[in-house]
């Protein structure tokens, strides 16, 4: 049932702003209490709607948008803002309650200005309809995360995010060359292009995670299409070895547009379609029988996380490295890559064809689309991706695979790579309870148990990586952000820098009012 | 019985007494630089920063200039992960130094960056960016140390990318060392490698400003450029890239008219210093067209898709003149300290506000009705004389 609190505030934001502008109604609600965390999955599953907003409100420009933020903060209502949903850290669920400010109707056509390599693109717009609009005109971002289908230009500027040929075209915080956004007092501010004076506005205001001002609009990089691609397989008898040809390969300044190691256990499922799901060719009368079974047996699986952790690392597998350069020409392309490929042989990798590569390529959005039927099963899935330097990769990889190993499944990868360092990325695969179908048929009380036990394993397994991974020097995130999920370990990484980050707050948002309860904000 | 004096030697630094009862503190460590700043916050005391350099800085009446030129180690060099921690009264030429003995470089840079600190260089108006492979540019610095306004260290985690809210060294970088000190930094490095140059044969400045901005646009930026009278010269570097980049920028300049034209000793030409005065900018390239036509040289570093680092030299104008032109083409002027441009500032984006509330809520305005000491850090470093020197405009804004 809605509140008072958001009816009475959503016939004011009608009034000011038209009739379609906010709405109370339960499933909006719902749509905008929860992002893709997989905590928020296991609510769903549950059942729950712990933290809805009041209401939902779909400003249709910058100036509605500063309207709404000036009535929250005259009024102390919290304003929290919502791409498409595709955060994995539950940086968009509403804690405080308030106004959840979906951005989607700031989605006109991109401005695309190929000979100046830019193009300029409102915050709501989905990141594959730019994608889409971009490539008509001849020209990429080079902005591929795997949620790309389901995420919004300003939820990857708010979050920092990366997509796969980050290692040629950098995060999208080398991307953007100016952005428009509404700070907490309803101020538009329009940064700048080129040099400016003092510290970069943008730079601050990108990864803010809606804390300090709702992003509307930014002006981005782009690049023509380039039209030939080399792809490639390496095989590594091991991670440090093809951990020495990543390095070797971006110390060269080779700009690879697809860099990505598995170790031994990723590189059995690289490429997969599905990724871990094994499809089994049986007649449709038996399928519940199977999936009854492949659940049953991922449940007994992931009851002895440490057992099938050993079992893996005792498989005689390799490593795997995917890689990826882009050219105007066939030729152009395939000189990078045989400098790559020679540089990988130095480091005793093993050339296995541009197969690995082309599979993996055909299924690289998959992975965000993974996890629900492995939540039904009673699993909870879930991937942390921290970034180090070179020299301190090794050890994070190790600590951290040592300090998961007792609460669930791990396999990792390493991609995004840099000059000087890389992120690693973790999937833990570890046991959530019941399968969605039974919680269906439990009471309301046995369904909260369920939950309470999903969740106290899953914090147990994040707590010991990240607690790894920051006793080893790693940053905490690389690009999925901090939300609420990892905050608690947020004074942990910015130590006295958390006073700069609570001044940020005091100027851009003085009411406290954007996004509450996000970055300890 | 002086308290100020007292507490200052207590923080552990050296002191000079200066002109007009101010003081000139010199820390041996960064410990001792967060006591100073602790004393001087207590006794309410304007501050001013010089880096490394010989000129002499004065304090302001009853004021301390903070020289940071004894913070100048390197504690770790790391050739092989491309990375360096360094003080930052290390100045950026003995930075460079230590790097080749390690097998890396910083790159190329700016005179004037090279003549002053690393300090100087990441709070200054470049805030450490440079080129980077794929015709992007970035900051050098990988992660700062910086001491705030009461004397706390804020050190963020030396990774090469992060997503934990907004970048906090971008409080420091760029800065003029108005919200914190930088005290540390941890500073990428390239491999260093053997530029590979090529010269050719170009109508005019403006043809060949034209051919190295569509270079930029393909992707293909060199890592420094050169043209003067007709001739344009360009170095890549990159272990393995500099061939690749040269044989592919070769096509594209052919194609846009320019004759190749080897001559000897390319790569010392295009280091050599810009003949007569010069100023030095950070400009886009529509504003280094406008200034093309009548510039008798450029020198480029940093060169990235929008624009670069420029030293122009000017056919018959003098470097005020020059700067007064640039400024107009829409340029900023870097170089000579005493023409450098402020830029646009929060003001112009609209947040002006913004500003006034974060440097209230940083608790370094220079304001006595706050009764707050540190502010005006002006660490930008001097192209004449290679020092750090203190802004006393300490509440404007950048």
């Amino acid at each position: 049932m809605p509140k008072a609190r958001g009816v009475a505030i959503a016939k004011d934001l009608r009034a000011l702003l038209g009739p379609g502008a906010a709405s109370c109604d339960p499933a909006d609600l719902w749509a905008s209490s929860r992002d893709c965390w997989p905590r928020s999955l296991l609510w769903t599953k549950a059942g729950i709607v712990p933290h809805p907003p009041d209401l939902v409100a779909w400003p249709a420009s910058v100036d509605e948008v500063a309207q709404i933020v000036r009535y929250a903060a005259a009024n102390q209502v919290a304003v929290v803002p919502f791409g498409a949903g595709s955060g994995v850290c539950g940086g968009t669920v509403p804690v405080r309650g308030g106004i959840a400010l979906d951005l989607k109707r700031l989605a006109g056509a991109p401005l695309v200005d190929l000979p100046a390599r830019t193009v300029e693109a409102a915050a709501g717009l989905n990141g594959q309809r730019l994608e889409e609009e971009l490539n008509s005109k001849g020209a990429t971002l080079g902005h591929f995360p795997s949620s790309i289908y389901c995420s919004t230009v300003g939820g990857w500027l708010a979050a920092r995010s990366a997509g796969q040929s980050s290692s040629r075209y950098g995060k999208i915080e080398d991307m953007v060359l100016s952005l428009e956004a509404v700070c907490g007092t309803g101020e538009i501010l329009r940064t700048l292009e080129g040099p400016s004076a003092g510290p970069d506005l943008t730079q601050l205001l990108v990864g803010s995670e809606g804390t300090l001002a709702v992003i509307t609009r930014a002006r981005l990089r782009c690049w023509p299409v380039p039209p030939a691609r080399f792809l490639r397989g390496v095989r590594f008898p091991s991670v440090e070895k093809g951990l020495k040809a990543l390095r070797l390969i971006m110390r060269a300044g080779l700009r690879p547009s697809i860099a990505r190691l598995s170790d031994p256990l990723d590189a059995l499922f690289a490429g997969r379609p599905g990724g871990a799901a094994i499809d089994l060719r049986v007649p449709a009368p038996l399928r519940w029988l199977v999936k009854a079974g492949q659940e049953e047996s991922l449940r007994l699986a992931l009851r002895a996380p440490l057992l099938m952790n050993r079992l893996a690392d005792a498989l005689p597998a390799s490593s795997l490295l995917i890689l990826g350069f882009e050219g105007d020409r066939e030729s152009e392309a395939a000189e990078e890559g045989t400098a790559a490929l020679r540089l990988c042989g130095r480091a005793g990798g093993a050339d296995l064809g541009p197969a690995p590569g082309e599979r993996w390529l055909s299924h690289r959005y998959q992975i965000s689309y993974r996890p629900s039927p492995l939540f039904a099963a009673g699993a909870f899935v879930d991937t942390m991706e921290v970034a180090t330097t070179w020299d301190r990769l090794p050890s994070v990889y190790a600590a951290v695979r040592r300090a998961v190993a007792p609460h669930a499944f791990v396999q990792t990868h390493f991609s995004h790579a840099y000059l000087e360092g890389s992120s690693i990325c973790f999937s833990f695969i570890g046991l959530a309870g019941a399968t969605a179908a039974e919680v269906a048929s439990f009471d309301p009380g046995e369904a909260e148990l369920d939950l309470e036990g999903a969740e106290a394993r899953y914090d147990a397994c994040w707590k010991a990586a990240l607690t790894a991974a920051a006793d080893e020097g790693a940053t905490l995130s690389h690009h999925h952000g901090i939300g609420l999920h990892k905050q608690l370990f947020l004074t942990r990484e910015h130590g006295e820098g958390m006073r700069q980050l609570r001044a940020l707050k005091r100027a851009f948002d003085p009411h406290g009012i954007l996004n509450p309860g996000k970055l300890l904000l | 019985m002086n308290p100020l004096r007292d507490d200052l030697l207590s923080a552990g630094c050296a002191l000079v007494a200066e002109a007009a009862d101010g003081y000139r503190a010199t820390p041996p460590s960064v410990a001792s630089l967060c006591r100073v700043v602790t004393v001087l916050r207590a006794h309410r005391c304007p501050l001013s920063i010089r880096g490394s350099g010989d000129a002499p800085v004065l304090p302001g009446a009853g004021g301390v200039v903070l020289d940071l030129s004894a913070l100048d180690r390197i504690p770790v060099m790391d050739g092989e992960t491309g990375i360096a921690q360094v003080e930052a009264g290390c100045s950026v030429n003995a930075l460079e130094t230590a790097a080749w003995r390690a097998g890396a470089t910083l790159g190329p840079l700016l005179p004037s960056v090279r003549a002053g600190s690393v300090g100087a260089w990441l709070a200054g108006p470049t805030r450490g960016e440079r080129g980077i492979p794929g015709a992007r540019r970035e900051t050098a610095a990988l992660a700062v140390s910086s001491v705030l306004g009461d004397g706390k260290l804020a050190e963020s985690r030396a990774a090469p990318r992060s997503a934990t809210g907004p970048d906090l060294d971008h409080l420091a970088l760029g800065g003029q060392g108005r919200l914190c000190v930088i005290a540390l930094a941890w500073v990428r490095l390239f491999p260093a490698s053997p530029a590979l140059s090529s010269s050719w044969r170009v109508r005019d400045l403006l043809h060949g400003l034209g051919a190295v901005e569509r270079l930029c646009k393909d992707r293909l930026a060199p890592a420094r450029v050169r043209i003067q009278g007709g001739r344009l010269a360009l170095a890549w570097e990159g272990m393995e890239t500099a061939p690749l980049d040269r044989d592919r920028a070769a096509r594209v300049l052919a194609s846009l008219s320019c004759e190749l034209a080897p001559e000897s000793e390319t790569n010392l030409w295009i280091r050599a210093s810009a003949a007569g005065q010069a100023i030095e900018l950070d400009a886009q390239w529509d504003a280094l067209a406008r200034l093309g036509a009548s510039a008798s040289e450029l020198q480029l570093v940093g060169l990235h898709a929008g624009g670069s680092f420029a030293v122009l030299a000017h056919r018959d104008q003098g470097v005020d003149e020059c700067a007064r032109l640039s400024q107009r083409a829409g340029a900023r002027v870097l170089a000579p300290r005493r023409l450098r441009a402020a830029g646009p500032s929060w003001e112009a984006m609209g947040a002006g506000a913004v500003w006034l509330r974060l440097v209230d809520a940083l608790g370094v305005a220079n304001d006595d009705a706050h009764g707050v000491a540190i502010a005006a850090l002006g660490v930008a470093n001097d192209d004449a004389q290679g020092v750090a020197i203190a802004a006393p405009d300490a509440a404007e804004e950048p």
